[in-house]
């Protein structure tokens, strides 16, 4: 299939449509479609993107769409990923919200939520599990990681102050470094 | 001006969640507790619909809470800040991207960030682990987490498996 601009939307509209249950499905699916089916890029270029997306601020599902359509047609390719990959949540969600107040009164509907808000805790527990195994490496880590999570616990600081004292945190360790004259990362 | 408020608070959850789809739930319920867009019991009902609907959950919220506020320029406006910070940043990454690679305060910064965007992801978890469990839904919750001891299962599988018990929980009639 050519990389045309409309071909890329529609090949990302696909993948969003089967995106169901959070981001990190996204891998096996772009894996399926622009790997195996279409050969537009090679599985070590998706794997450099996945680890990319995950490492800078946003969703991973938005950046990983992002890194590609770019890969595929610079700029305009770009929005033609992410505008593919929003669309069918944006009008499935749209079309939810009218009926919602409706349904949610049904004792069923609220059965279900119930449920699924239980697998969602088994779906977050997993993510801190993966999260966790490729971030909280060493004493230091581990620190950050506690210091975090008690301030949001008990203290209620927003989130992104956290995040933001987290950078602050990880410049002035590099500037440490750099003085000492070690250099690089331990 | 609700629009303006939209645009600010969405594009700063694109900005700072770092880890993922579930990573922007810090900022969600931060909103719940500060503003009156929607409540936290409502949310979290806005996540489950996210969890069973296309598209990553972050997206789905900020469609949802833009919609609920404001209708539906309020879902564009919403959906469209989430995701500009990522359009921004990666477009601009793409250009740079061996200098970025190997920069060495880029590389300290991630490595402080990830365990900070794990501990926020767990305050998230325990937070919602306690305001929504019961007898019968810690039951579920163990033998879940039993199953994904034994082995890695597809995400589906899970939100599968909780909804039906969940559909059979309130024809028994013991909801809430």
């Amino acid at each position: 299939m050519e990389k045309t601009l409309y071909n890329i939307y529609k090949t990302f509209f696909k993948v969003g449509t089967l995106l169901l249950g959070g981001g990190y499905v996204i891998l096996p699916l772009l894996q399926s479609e622009l790997v195996d089916k279409r050969d537009w890029i090679d599985n070590d270029e998706l794997c450099e993107y996945t680890a990319l997306s995950q490492s800078i601020p946003g969703l991973i599902a938005a950046n990983l769409s992002i890194f590609v359509g770019y890969k595929l047609k610079g700029t305009m390719g770009a929005l033609a990923a992410i505008s593919g990959m929003i669309t069918p949540a944006f009008l499935c969600i749209v079309i939810l919200a009218k009926v919602l107040e409706e349904i949610i009164k049904l004792q069923f509907v609220q059965g279900i939520f119930w449920g699924v808000g239980i697998g969602v805790l088994i779906l977050i527990y997993l993510a801190i599990k993966e999260i966790w195994n490729k971030s909280v490496i060493d004493k230091f880590t581990f620190g950050v990681f506690f210091v975090v999570f008690l301030f949001s616990v008990l203290l209620k600081v927003s989130p992104a102050i956290l995040i933001i004292a987290a950078i602050f945190l990880g410049v002035i360790r590099q500037f440490r470094i750099s003085r000492s004259g070690s250099g690089g990362e331990k | 001006m609700i629009y303006l408020q939209l645009f600010l608070e969405f594009f700063h959850i694109g900005l700072f969640s770092f880890g993922g789809g579930y990573a922007t739930l810090p900022f969600l319920f931060h909103i719940a507790e500060t503003k009156d867009w929607y409540s936290a019991k409502q949310l979290t009902d806005m996540i489950a619909i996210s969890s069973i609907t296309p598209g990553p959950v972050g997206v789905n919220v900020a469609t949802f809470a833009g919609y609920t506020t404001s209708g539906i320029l309020g879902a564009l406006i919403a959906t469209t800040s989430v995701i500009l910070p990522s359009i921004i940043i990666v477009i601009i990454i793409s250009k740079l991207l061996q200098q970025f690679k190997h920069n060495p305060y880029v590389r300290s910064v991630i490595y402080t960030i990830k365990p900070a965007g794990c501990g926020l992801l767990a305050a998230v978890g325990v937070n919602m682990f306690l305001n929504n469990i019961n007898l019968f839904g810690m039951v579920l919750f163990v033998a879940l987490l039993i199953l994904s001891f034994i082995k890695k299962r597809d995400p589906l599988f899970y939100l599968g498996v909780s909804a039906l018990f969940g559909l059979l929980y309130s024809f028994v009639g013991f909801i809430k």
